[in-house]
């Protein structure tokens, strides 16, 4: 074998071991959103879609040739890439927005029942199956502002669970109940469980040993994979008022000892992953970081809510490299193929973007927000929010946010197989593009 | 034909045609209660019309929209086609023709999008005013000063009033956070000693008592009520 044949298999190696990475949220442990190309940067069409009974705000995974995801129809599926045919449904007792995560013929994942599943990954026979604490949304008295501000909201943009991370014979995942928990991935044993003081839907990255999550108590945490015990907490933004900026939605990436993560205090952090010392932060004005940020070549890759925009960063101090202003909120984290960054739109559109411009290659919208229905969008899709929420009295914004979603508000983070674009819509549907 | 004849013909067809206009303004003035057809949806609207001093006058309801007496703005009348837009953050816009049948019919635009719309008269116009400024007492004329804190840093207010005569008081309202922010006032109101000042547009307000030489109250945005203290601007 001469140097270049080596060379040869040696890519073939590493693009397989990108390729196999994608069987949990965000790619593997680390979260960094990069998966091996090739990514389309045209659209030619739909290879199919994949209807389910409500909305599909979890993130497509794949592993051996099949695609699993959960469903707020409360079943997770396995779907046949090629024909977009179900292989199996697994029926759990409330909505699964999380990303399941398929490591030795298992999958892991939790469920609005409150309870946290293993099942086979071949056929979807439960292995095991565990009960948290409860499940709950994030809440407060007089949130975002609703009225009367006395009264106990639920958040309606809490709209994703926890996605598990397995690594090394553990599943660690978070909880409404505030916990996050560490089992034993073959038999659902308590390790640990680490208690923070408010909803932990975010899901953890493991990087060397150590955990890093976020919770909606206003703390970022560092923890032992092994023992569970604190390394260190970041403190971010409160917002005592209103409880609008504050909490950990986003998922972090570790990559080259730096922790990112997306705040709803309107702030990207990048912290020192063995210490918790803040290196920078990105501003971006009232406006929260959902997204889960994806990072590659030395830039981070995020977007925001309120203001819509697409932002490219530089990873060692956080000078913004790429701003594009989008059309609706994004909490959709962007996936990196090749030199393409996809992300999904709320209004029901998704997004092909290039990597190192971030101008946009291509978008395809479902027909729920063609249809526009209640005039959810402006007739250049933004959200029309006068019309929408025209009042913040009782159920008004409740009823709002529930059509905002319905429009088919792209929520999953996209994934790219073999140049397939995957994604799931608040439509109901499973997409595959090519 | 004899020329009193032509004479009396002549002025029979501009009397008509004078009384033309008239009778479709009468047409059109009134109450009118209709349905705008938008996707998956039906909106209920309810129109005032009414002439006023030679001027169209109007307003609006919308029960699903949260909308109750808003002026129409931009009313135009020319023979059988009535247009008219509704001002703010909704910013609609009607365009209407009045059919053989005594039906309004026609668009309901709004951000773009546009729905199809009839209207049947319902009965007279009963149009809604909105509420008119007041004057402001002297010694609160002039500019004021004050900060408070939201979401973690300072805001600057400043607001100052004049006196108008008939009118009322108009105030110019600015506050600085990170950026600086004219809000359009669209509301000065003094009842008894209490000062009020909307802008609705934006959904802010500020309402407050002269007490020992300051004005004390909070300024409101939504649900979030602050203390504010406005003192005279040196």
């Amino acid at each position: 074998m001469n140097g270049s044949q080596i060379g040869v298999l040696l890519a073939s190696l590493c693009a397989m071991a990108a390729a196999n990475a994608q069987s949990m949220f965000r790619g593997d442990a680390t979260h960094s959103g990069r998966y091996a190309g090739p990514a389309p940067r045209q659209f030619h069409r739909v290879k199919w879609k994949f209807p389910t009974g409500d909305r599909v705000m979890s993130s497509p995974v794949f592993k051996d040739n099949v695609i699993y995801f959960g469903g707020d129809d409360g079943n997770v599926y396995a779907v046949d890439p090629e024909t977009g045919r179900q292989i199996w449904k697994r029926a759990t007792n409330g909505p699964v927005p999380a990303t399941p995560a398929i490591v030795d013929g298992t999958l892991y994942v939790g469920s609005y029942d409150g309870k946290f599943y293993a099942l086979d990954a071949r056929t979807g026979a439960l292995k095991w199956k565990v009960a948290t604490e409860g499940e709950r949304r994030f809440e407060a008295k007089g949130l975002h502002g609703l009225q009367p501000k006395n009264q106990t909201i639920a958040d309606p943009f809490d709209v994703f669970l926890s996605s598990p991370v397995v690594v090394n014979g553990s599943v660690y995942f978070g909880s409404g109940d505030g916990n996050l928990y560490a089992l034993d991935s073959a038999t659902g044993d308590l390790h640990w469980k680490f208690k923070t003081g408010d909803v932990v839907h975010a899901s953890p990255a493991v990087a060397d040993g150590v955990l890093f999550f976020g919770s909606w108590d206003s703390y970022f945490y560092a923890v032992d994979a092994t023992t569970g015990k604190e390394k260190w907490r970041f403190h971010a933004g409160e917002d005592p008022l209103i409880h609008n900026q504050v909490g950990f939605q986003s998922s972090p990436a570790v990559v080259n000892g730096v922790v990112y993560t997306g705040c709803r205090d309107a702030n990207l952090y990048a912290l020192d992953a063995a210490t918790g010392k803040e290196k920078w932060r990105f501003n971006t004005e009232l406006s929260w970081v959902i997204t889960s940020p994806a990072v590659a070549d030395g830039k981070v890759f995020f977007a925001t809510s309120d203001s819509s925009l697409y932002h490219v960063v530089d990873a060692n101090s956080g000078k913004p490299v790429v701003r594009q202003q989008g059309k609706a909120y994004m909490f959709s984290s962007p996936a990196i193929v090749g030199d393409v960054a996809f992300i999904g739109v709320l209004n029901g559109t998704l997004e092909a973007r290039d990597v190192k411009t971030g101008e946009l290659l291509w978008d395809y919208q479902v027909e729920t927000s063609k249809q526009n229905k209640g005039w959810v969008l402006t007739a250049d899709r933004k959200f029309n929010i006068p019309f929408l929420y025209h009042s913040n009295w009782r159920e008004a914004p409740i009823v709002a946010n529930d059509q905002q979603i319905r429009i088919g508000g792209v929520f999953s983070s996209p994934l790219v197989v073999n140049g397939v674009v995957y994604f799931g819509s608040a439509d109901g549907f499973l997409y595959a593009l090519e | 034909m004899t020329v009193p004849g032509a004479l009396q013909r002549l002025l029979a067809i501009v009397v008509f045609a004078a009384a033309l206009p008239c009778r479709g303004e009468e047409a059109i003035s009134g109450r009118w209660e209709g349905t705008t057809h938008i996707p998956d949806d039906d909106l209920n609207v309810i129109v005032d019309l009414a002439q006023e001093n030679g001027a169209w006058v109007g307003s609006i309801i919308i029960p699903g929209l949260d909308v109750k007496g808003v002026p129409l703005t931009d009313i135009t009348v020319k023979a059988s086609a009535v247009n008219f837009s509704v001002k703010g953050t909704l910013g609609i816009q009607l365009k209407l023709q009045l059919d053989g049948s005594g039906k309004l019919t026609g668009n309901f635009e709004q951000a773009g999008n546009r729905a199809l719309t009839t209207f049947q008269k319902t009965g007279p116009p009963q149009v809604e005013y909105p509420p008119r400024n007041t004057p402001v007492a002297k010694e609160l004329e002039g500019e004021w000063k004050g900060d408070y804190q939201m979401f973690g840093y300072t805001r600057h207010v400043s607001i100052k009033f004049t006196n108008r005569g008939p009118e009322g008081a108009a105030a110019e309202f600015v506050i600085v956070g990170r950026r600086t922010n004219n809000l359009p006032v669209d509301l000065v109101t003094q009842e008894g000693d209490l000062l009020s000042v909307d802008s609705h547009e934006i959904g802010i307000s500020f309402e407050g008592r002269l007490r020992d030489g300051k004005l004390s109250g909070a300024i409101r945005q939504g649900a979030i009520e602050t203390p504010l203290v406005l003192e005279r601007a040196k």
